[in-house]
């Protein structure tokens, strides 16, 4: 008994220490330096949102085009020292989804696209394997995007273009009160299911005062944190830290990936390869 | 400068949390506030701020705690809380000291060259740029004192300050409230610290002050301390 | 629910964009016209703990399936429609950025299909209505109130989860990325939205409930000063109701914090993955049905099972819960073993 009850509080604490662990890793990546760190984080939110803007907008057969734009993510964790594999950790979460809306595409859409010798492929598999990739390629951009700049740095950005200071005030605060709240809900899961062994979960009479008695105890914290808050003199609007202007490289940065990907988009390059291969 | 005159508070009808309390607080003085949970004291800090309303009057520094003056009262109070997180909001300790500096209209360098100023005056440089979720409990409490006395409040409430710490934290918090030379009130179950930090105790007991005065004699008078259900600090007990 | 980049064109994520641009505008626009300073930290806060609460998922026997809880009705009946929605965007927002659950640009959708209908719809079309009608008027006035919280949050988290599906299906299908017919993919969602509308309905309930026992001044379009607050009776009764509707609903649902796909995956997935409903500790053939056979096998299978769902950290694969199912009754039995061990240890003792 006592073993369930471990094992009990590793399944019921795991998935929000893990958690956890995930936002501080992502901090740490954050806090690193590099070309890429030291881009202005509004050159850097643009050019990931043009990268997966064109990256899906591939056509759903245009596996050959599709799979040059494999570059942009590649360097720029090249160049940012962050390890790709970080990042794949994350596709457990992207993939299945996408996955499972492309598997049955090869079922529904059996006319033949491509043969090579014997083997044929039909339009369902290779759309398949475009979306996947579409899923793979866009979360690694942004994924380089968050690992390489600060939240605080994001919302300063999002001021810079005018998103209202309500929105961004509100995601910098609950930002900072996710890990707070997490690991109170971690530490009550744990409290609940040691004097609940045996148990597989809250009992649905607990469900109310669970989340209830959490609930009603943050509103008295954002009662402090509204009189702290008043005590050193605030009237509603926040004051974010400065971002530096941006540079001219970091603009040209933007512009010349924005074209790269454009050009990707409208030029097949690894058609163009492989015939000046074949040519060759 | 902070004066308490029959002030009576009730939650509810009839359910009197504070009753017709009287003190006054002169410029400088360190104050323990004790007493048994639920005598009303967070409370009394709380009306202080204008957090709840009150009968009677409270004033500081001569101006009444009421509507139209509390942004200047609160201008000249601090007030660290139990717990620090509910006070650093902020992303990292530095944004966090410059968010009150900023909201009295300093500038950018001004205000972070006052951080640096405070927070070197509390040895804690290494601290600046950190994350505040990151900090450790005893860094996180050091911090959100450092948050309080850049804005040079006139009086500083302190909520248990040392709760959950280590005695060397403990130790640092004690010294640094003992270099504060502004008027303190600390809130506290541990009478040792207030007995190191505080020259003058008041304790509450069910809403009312039960005694007031020299912490050296309340703070010894075990018979005193017992019937209010707290107990003599305990480098003063003998076995 | 949340979609990836992946599954919107661009044409589909810009216009989702847009929609949900124009629904956080107004929203915006209404909490500054309220001024109200402390609305901030109070919605970041509470913004902050539902997040964390979605992480305790809520398994619905028999399917496999489980659903978290949205959040989003119970987020407007504290905050209102718009303070809630900001709230979802933000917690959607921080989901997207640092748990790549939702992808970048469609975070537009996912603002609209989670926060928009549980926010908006569910709070004006179903929250407000029933709060303010005269329902079980001939009953005392603060079981009444009861009851519609109940059946508000019920309803509520129910129609919402389904037009949330219903446009999950809609923006896929405009997009051009499954060839899974319409109708077809329709089928696979609704259902399945229906159940985790269900339990998510229960579990909003009961924590307003909660909220509506203790602090009902929290709640928006509950009359406090009609209800005669002194009096109180009966949470029994309402647990008695819940347990009624509850009953009704599963047969006895109960909460796991399990780490089970959640209801857009499974729906897609169908129970595919080998294994899944034996380590879900259900028989699937014998759920519901009341056979000695079953009994049997149920019994047989509390005395074995070490616990149903858990793999090695992060593998939601069923060769992950395999490997941890062995791994974990290798560790039983050397628990046991040293058990057996202490046990002598101690008689050894006691016989000095």
């Amino acid at each position: 008994m006592i073993m369930t009850c471990f094992v009990l509080l590793y399944t019921g604490m795991e998935k929000i220490d893990a958690a956890v662990a995930e936002l501080r890793e992502m901090d740490d990546l954050a806090a690193l330096e590099s070309p890429v760190h030291s881009l202005h984080p509004l050159a850097k939110l643009l050019t990931t949102f043009i990268y997966i803007f064109v990256t899906v907008s591939f056509d759903k057969y245009d596996l050959s085009g599709l799979i040059v734009m494999l570059v942009y993510p590649v360097l720029m964790f090249q160049a940012s020292g962050i390890k790709m594999s970080t990042c794949f950790y994350k596709l457990r979460i992207v993939l299945p989804l996408v996955c499972a809306v492309g598997l049955f595409n090869p079922f529904f859409d059996k006319a033949p696209m491509l043969s090579i010798g014997a083997l044929t492929v039909s339009g369902g598999v290779i759309s398949m394997i475009t979306l996947m990739m579409k899923g793979v390629f866009s979360l690694m951009a942004s994924f380089i995007f968050v690992s390489t700049t600060s939240l605080d740095a994001i919302c300063a950005a999002l001021r810079k273009i005018h998103i209202p200071s309500v929105i961004v005030t509100l995601l910098l605060l609950t930002f900072r009160y996710v890990t707070v709240m997490m690991e109170e809900v971690s530490v009550m899961t744990t409290a609940y299911m040691l004097r609940a062994p045996g148990q597989k979960g809250i009992n649905y009479k607990a469900w109310g005062s669970f989340l209830g008695q959490l609930l009603l105890r943050s509103m008295d914290r954002s009662e402090e944190l509204y009189s702290s808050m008043l005590l050193r003199g605030f009237n509603g609007e926040f004051s974010y830290a400065d971002v530096p202007k941006g540079r001219l490289a970091d603009w040209l940065f933007t512009i010349a990936a924005s074209v790269l990907f454009f050009v990707f988009r409208y030029v097949n390059v690894a058609e163009l390869l492989g015939n000046i291969i074949m040519r060759g | 400068m902070i004066r308490f005159d029959h002030v009576s508070i009730e939650y509810e009808k009839g359910k009197r949390v504070l009753d017709d309390i009287s003190f006054e607080i002169r410029d400088g003085e360190s104050v323990g506030l004790i007493g048994a949970n639920g005598a009303g004291k967070s409370t009394v800090m709380k009306s202080l701020l204008g957090l709840i309303p009150h009968e009677g009057s409270i004033t500081v520094d001569g101006l009444e705690v009421y509507k139209e003056n509390l942004s200047q009262v609160r201008k000249k109070l601090g007030l660290v809380l139990q717990n620090s997180d509910n006070q650093m909001f902020m992303p990292t300790v530095l944004e966090d000291i410059m968010f009150g500096l900023l909201n009295y209209g300093m500038s950018r360098e001004e205000a972070e060259k006052k951080a640096d100023g405070i927070l070197s005056k509390l040895g804690l440089e290494d601290l600046k740029y950190r994350h505040n979720h990151k900090l450790s409990g005893g860094e996180k409490r050091m911090a959100a004192i450092a948050t309080v006395l850049a804005m040079e409040p006139d009086a500083v409430l302190m909520d248990e300050p040392t709760s959950a710490l280590d005695p060397y934290n403990r130790r640092i918090i004690i010294d640094t409230i003992r270099g504060m030379n502004i008027t303190k009130i600390i809130t506290s179950h541990d009478l040792d610290m207030i007995m190191d930090t505080c020259s003058r105790v008041i304790l509450l007991s069910g809403g009312r002050v039960a005694a007031d005065g020299d912490a050296d004699v309340i703070l010894r008078d075990k018979e005193l301390l017992e019937s209010k259900r707290l107990e003599l600090p305990l480098s003063l007990q003998t076995r | 629910m949340h979609m990836a980049d992946a599954l919107l064109a661009p044409a589909v994520a810009a216009t989702m964009y847009v929609a949900s641009g124009a629904a956080t505008g107004i929203s915006i626009n209404k909490i500054r016209k309220e001024d109200d300073s402390k609305k901030i930290p109070t919605m970041a806060v509470t913004a902050a703990l539902v997040f964390a609460g979605q992480m305790i998922n809520y398994t619905i026997p028999g399917t496999g399936s489980s659903g978290h809880m949205c959040g989003g009705m119970l987020l407007s009946a504290l905050l209102g429609p718009e303070a809630g929605f900001l709230s979802m965007v933000v917690i959607l927002a921080i989901q997207c950025l640092f748990f790549a659950d939702g992808g970048l640009m469609a975070l537009g959708a996912n603002c609209w299909n989670m926060a928009f209908y549980g926010c908006f719809v569910g709070y004006y079309l179903i929250w407000k209505p029933i709060m303010r009608s005269k329902w079980f008027g001939g009953m005392e006035k603060k079981a009444a109130a009861r009851l519609k919280i109940m059946i508000a949050s019920i309803l509520g988290c129910v129609l919402t989860l389904q037009l949330g599906a219903f446009s999950v299906v809609l923006e896929t299908t405009l997009s051009g990325i499954t060839e899974l017919p319409f109708k077809a993919f329709l089928l696979l969602m609704q259902p399945i939205h229906l159940a985790i509308g269900l339990v998510e309905g229960l579990v909003t309930s009961a924590v307003l409930l909660f909220v509506f026992e203790s602090r009902p001044e929290l709640l928006g379009e509950v009359d406090c000063d009609n209800l005669g607050l002194t009096q109180k009776r009966s949470l029994k009764t309402t647990l008695v109701i819940l347990a009624v509707v509850v009953a009704l609903v599963g047969g006895g649902l109960s909460l796991f914090a399990s780490s089970n796909p959640d209801g857009l995956e499974w729906a897609l997935f169908g129970n595919a993955e080998a294994g899944y409903s034996e380590n879900m500790g259900l028989d699937e053939d014998d759920f519901g049905i009341k056979s000695d056979a079953a009994d049997k096998a149920e019994e047989i299978q509390e005395g074995i099972a070490i616990l149903p769902d858990y793999g090695f950290k992060d593998s939601d694969s069923a060769a992950g819960t395999t490997v941890s199912g062995l791994v974990g009754s290798a560790a039983v039995a050397v628990f046991t073993l040293l058990l057996c061990m202490l046990g002598r240890f101690f008689k050894h003792r006691k016989a000095k």
